[in-house]
């Protein structure tokens, strides 16, 4: 059973704060992408924006804020992107790593809820939950998808979490070293909760809250598309 | 000799003489080039004498040999098609091995935080 961790969040001192990495995967962010970047570097230097290939203006927004900025050549798709930021977070001697969603979907208040656990010592990987926090105007048939995604979570990697595909991730250093996504597309999701229990190191979930906004809406994955992400990971179980 | 293997051997005998030559000339890897052959044998030879696919397909109960020769197809197809679909698995994931490769080569540090760099 994921233990929760406390949610209440105490500040980060500012040097640990300086020590996380937040990796934003953009593709085609366009619109939002320098709002939620900017909303992030007011309490975290250290954002890594990877651009995966998007067609528009995802990477110059990026470049106007002060931040890492990585352009994957060819889109490769967001477990991709994330693993392509967590590698450079590492190299730039990140002590903690951050997964964020690029399109606003979550705040920035919530970063801290989630490394807190960590920082403290306590666990290595912190998960953000919706639905231990509040998910705000969440539409039911997403509700649903997420709630089927759980339920298969469970019973195919045997971990026991409350929301799977929350983009809001903590993770300690010696826990980011670990991950090795392979499944380039929406897949990672469930890779990210096999290598969590593949680790062996302990974890929790935080509650965070998720703005379901017009364009999150629009930009998030369609309940039929869960059906694809669901044949695309079975099969690289399968055939690894 | 019926219309269909009046068509059909000659087509598979240019077929096998093609691949059999671009072998020796090395175009094609010796052990694809040996695979392709045989199978270009074995169809020549199923439909010039269907007699031996017949006796077969008897012997192994299933009764026609075009049933025998249709079944074989099936199977090395699909292991064809799983065989590529790996291959296309690996080549996407080199893809992204490169793609990330450069994308972190050539990452362009803006956060001015230079305390933080290694």
């Amino acid at each position: 059973m994921a233990k929760y961790a406390n949610s209440t969040c105490p500040e980060l001192p500012r040097e640990t704060r300086q020590n996380v990495f937040v990796v934003i995967a953009a593709y085609n962010e366009g619109p939002a992408i320098e709002s939620v970047v900017g909303e992030v570097t007011a309490l975290y230097p250290n954002v890594v924006v990877v651009d995966d290939g998007s067609s528009d203006d995802t990477f110059a927004g990026a470049r106007k804020c002060r931040v890492h900025v990585l352009r994957h050549l060819i889109n490769r798709g967001q477990g991709a992107a994330l693993q392509t930021g967590i590698d450079y977070a590492l190299k730039r001697g990140a002590r903690y790593v951050v997964t964020f969603d690029a399109d606003g979907q979550h705040r920035v208040e919530d970063v801290g809820a989630t490394v807190s656990p960590i920082y403290r010592g306590e666990y290595d990987i912190c998960l953000g939950s919706r639905f231990l926090g509040r998910a705000v105007d969440m539409p039911m048939k997403r509700r649903l998808a997420l709630r089927a995604a759980v339920l298969f979570t469970r019973i195919v990697s045997r971990v026991k979490v409350t929301d799977t595909h929350n983009g809001l991730r903590a993770f300690s250093r010696r826990a980011a070293e670990r991950i090795n996504l392979t499944l380039d597309r929406m897949a990672h999701a469930s890779e990210i909760i096999d290598s969590v229990r593949q680790s062996g190191l302990p974890y929790c979930e935080v509650p965070v809250q998720v703005r379901y906004t017009k364009y999150s809406r629009a930009k998030g994955q369609s309940t039929r598309g869960a059906f694809r992400i669901l044949i695309h990971y079975l099969s690289g179980r399968l055939l690894r | 000799m019926s219309p269909f293997q009046l068509v059909a051997l000659p087509l598979i005998a240019v077929l096998f003489v093609a691949t059999v030559a671009a072998t020796f000339r090395g175009s094609v890897a010796r052990r694809e080039g040996f695979l392709w052959s045989l199978l270009w044998l074995a169809a020549g030879t199923a439909i010039a004498l269907p007699e031996i696919t017949a006796a077969l397909a008897r012997a192994l109960g299933i009764g026609r040999g075009a049933d025998l020769v249709l079944y074989i197809a099936v199977v090395v197809m699909l292991v064809g098609f799983l065989t590529v679909y790996t291959r296309l698995r690996r080549l996407r994931r080199e893809i992204t091995l490169i793609v990330r490769h450069l994308a972190i080569r050539d990452a362009i540090d803006g956060s001015g935080s230079e305390e933080s760099v290694e």
